[in-house]
């Protein structure tokens, strides 16, 4: 437990002095959301979505579908936007294999530097 | 004089305005031409549309007439949104000092006006070829590495636009030399043909890789004005001439799934956006498909919105390649430390192509995915469902590849730690309109009151129901989820550098190489034919000076008899040629 404060509080310092170099570098209109970049910020992003979909779900049963597909259950449309998104990233994977050569495969170099 | 501007299809003024670009050595006069020429345009698109279709500008080519003005419900929408993406190509391209550019992009956006303004085939024919060669400037001005890529962009053009001028000619021969260009159907005469020609300008699958091939090595203000017309003009002649053709169902819903593939895998971030633009066709071609009013008005809705969120995402990558000198997601990263308005106008575009509530595709995406809904409830057929979930699998699909990977990679993921200068001013004014009008186009007060007034049937679609806001977020939010849930488990791909291989494949590797197999065997072919027709010439030619040479054989003293016996042969054998000639 103490090990894990300790390793917060590092991060937090790390934190801190990055976005203190950052401040000097970046554009002004910038500097007040400079904590975006925080990694804790970015690893907690999943609760956004997550309390936006149990707010839609709840809010599904008020306001049920005026013309239902046959797929159409208790949240379905969340199962579709999870599973379909699911799909296409893990199709990534076994698609590059398949798929990718070197930049310059048809010798007309890399294109967008 | 004012008389005979009402006669002239607006889209002769961009001509005129191109050319005189070309002359034209004072900078700021031809960025003013870009700008107040499309604006001029829309208002005289406004001053000859009153209500009802106007058909003028009538001129007699030999037998042939040819209408050069039609303007009805549906040309007007395409007219004024492609003078609207005019003025903001136009601004964005205000930093740059190129006289091709200018032209061309003038031209090229005249040529796509023109051609929804003109009321036969065989104009369209000419403004659609004039739309290829003044746009591939466009992509040649990229560099040197975008010559081949502009070549290739070229022969595809100019094949679409020989199958359009054959079918053309084929349906006006079968018509009694009536050439007018209205609904025309698969099933008449040369309307294959042509639907191929649309097809190919429109990016159906298998034809779809000139978008993938040409747009990401344009120059950056190319690529942003190639996005806005050549595919859309497709579109129009394909709501023109195909609306209700069912195949264009099936097309249009292939069209929506496969680019979400490629784009998952692809490094080059404008290369994505293609991808997505490909994708975007595909709703709208299936909307045309579908051809109820509620899908048509869904089409040109969604045509509207597009060029405006799609435009926006291009300029935002054009503007991050501007600074940084890349597209590629890999070398990215962080950016939102620089450019800050220019990762909220990409945040924008980026919700509007997702279809969020109060951004653009959420009216007008929406109104295709209920055309479909409502034409599978009705049929009660399972190829109209299975339509429907691909539409539905192709939405989060969206999510994926514009609504999350082009912002997340460019300006936020790891920092890159690159330090630049925020997107010149005249960017930042051309991405902010886009942007206004993203979220106008949906404002609930007035804003897609205003769309639905320049649509081509009456509309009476409510996008803001309870339903369809809380199912449209639940299906975001799910998607946004499980980026969020595949990121932290490690299972989101990294992106890595690479050639990805599409169906241009055929033509660029397999074609290629058996054209080059071909032309060696053929050269192998020459040599050993020439090599063995001289041993034979050289060997007949031996043969017979041994035989009548002085020192040959029949100079030689044989016995008479013999002698007299091979004449007598020889004799018949003449005598048997002369017979048989002279039969």
């Amino acid at each position: 437990m103490a090990k894990q404060k300790s390793k917060m509080a590092k991060a937090k310092l790390s934190d801190e002095a990055r976005e203190a170099k950052e401040r000097v570098e970046a554009h002004p209109m910038a500097v007040p959301f400079l904590w975006l970049g925080r990694k804790s910020v970015q690893d907690n992003f999943i609760f956004l979505p997550l309390i936006g979909l149990i707010i839609t779900i709840v809010l599904g049963l008020v306001f049920p579908p005026e013309h239902e597909a046959p797929w159409d259950f208790f949240a379905s449309w969340a199962v579709i936007g999870f599973c379909a998104y699911s799909a296409v990233v893990f199709s990534a994977e076994p698609l590059f294999k398949l798929l990718a050569r070197d930049e310059n495969y048809y010798g007309e170099g890399s294109d967008n530097g | 004089m004012a008389d005979l501007l009402l006669h002239l299809n607006p889209g002769f003024y961009f001509i005129f305005a191109g050319i005189l670009c070309a002359l034209l050595p004072v900078n700021i006069v031809r960025k003013s031409l870009l700008v107040l020429t499309p604006v001029f345009a829309a208002f005289m698109i406004f001053q000859i549309y009153g209500a009802q279709e106007v058909i003028s500008g009538v001129i007699s080519v030999g037998p042939q007439e040819l209408i050069t003005l039609r303007i009805d419900r549906l040309s007007m929408v395409w007219g004024y949104i492609f003078c609207l993406a005019g003025v903001l190509n136009g601004i964005y391209g205000f930093h740059e000092r190129c006289r091709i550019t200018d032209s061309s992009a003038l031209i090229y956006m005249g040529a796509a006006v023109c051609g929804v303004f003109v009321g036969d085939l065989l104009s369209l024919f000419i403004f659609w070829e004039l739309a290829a060669i003044s746009s591939v400037m466009l992509v040649w001005m990229g560099g040197e590495g975008a010559y081949k890529a502009g070549i290739r962009y070229l022969a595809i053009h100019v094949l679409s636009g020989v199958l359009l001028l054959a079918g053309a000619v084929i349906y006006g021969q079968s018509n009694g030399g009536d050439y007018t260009f209205g609904n025309i159907g698969i099933d008449a005469p040369g309307g294959k043909l042509m639907l191929i020609a649309m097809g190919i300008k429109c990016g159906f699958p298998l034809l779809h890789n000139w978008i993938q091939d040409a747009y990401p090595k344009a120059s950056i203000t190319g690529t942003v004005i190639l996005s806005a017309f050549t595919t859309k003009l497709a579109l129009y002649a394909l709501a023109r001439g195909y609306a209700g053709t069912d195949i264009l169902i099936y097309i249009g819903a292939l069209m929506t799934v496969f680019p979400v593939f490629f784009a998952v895998i692809e490094n080059d971030l404008r290369r994505v956006l293609s991808y997505s633009l490909n994708n975007q066709l595909g709703f709208m071609v299936c909307g045309i498909g579908i051809g109820t009013p509620l899908a048509m008005n869904g089409v040109a809705g969604h045509v509207v919105a597009d060029v405006v969120f799609k435009g926006l995402l291009f300029m935002s990558m054009g503007a991050v390649m501007l600074r940084t000198g890349t597209a590629k997601a890999s070398e990215l990263g962080g950016l939102f430390r620089s450019m800050p308005y220019t990762t909220v106008f990409c945040l924008i575009g980026a919700g509007s192509i997702a279809a969020f509530p109060l951004l653009s595709a959420f009216v007008t995406k929406s109104m295709i995915i209920s055309a479909a809904l409502y034409s599978a409830e009705n049929s009660h057929a399972i190829k109209d469902w299975i339509v429907l979930a691909m539409l539905l699998f192709a939405s989060a699909g969206v999510m994926e590849h514009s609504g999350i990977k082009v912002p997340y990679f460019t300006f936020f993921a790891h920092d890159s730690g690159r330090r630049v200068e925020e997107a010149p001013w005249n960017m930042l004014v051309a991405m902010g309109l886009a942007s206004l009008l993203c979220i106008f186009f949906a404002f609930p007060w007035g804003g897609y009151q205003f769309l639905y007034s320049l649509l081509p049937y009456d509309v009476k679609y409510h996008p803001y129901t309870g339903d369809h806001v809380v199912f449209q977020l639940q299906l975001l939010f799910a998607a946004m989820l499980a980026f969020a849930f595949l990121k932290r488990i490690g299972a989101y791909p990294h992106e890595r550098r690479a050639e990805i291989l599409d169906f241009d494949w055929t033509y660029r590797k397999l074609g290629l190489g058996i054209v080059h197999w071909m032309s060696e065997m053929w050269t192998r072919l020459s040599v050993n034919i020439s090599r063995v027709s001289m041993r034979l010439i050289k060997g007949t030619g031996q043969k017979f000076y041994h035989i009548f040479s002085p020192a040959g054989t029949m100079s030689q003293s044989t016995p008479s008899g013999f002698a007299a016996v091979l004449t007598a042969g020889m004799l018949v054998v003449t005598l048997i040629f002369i017979y048989i000639g002279a039969s």
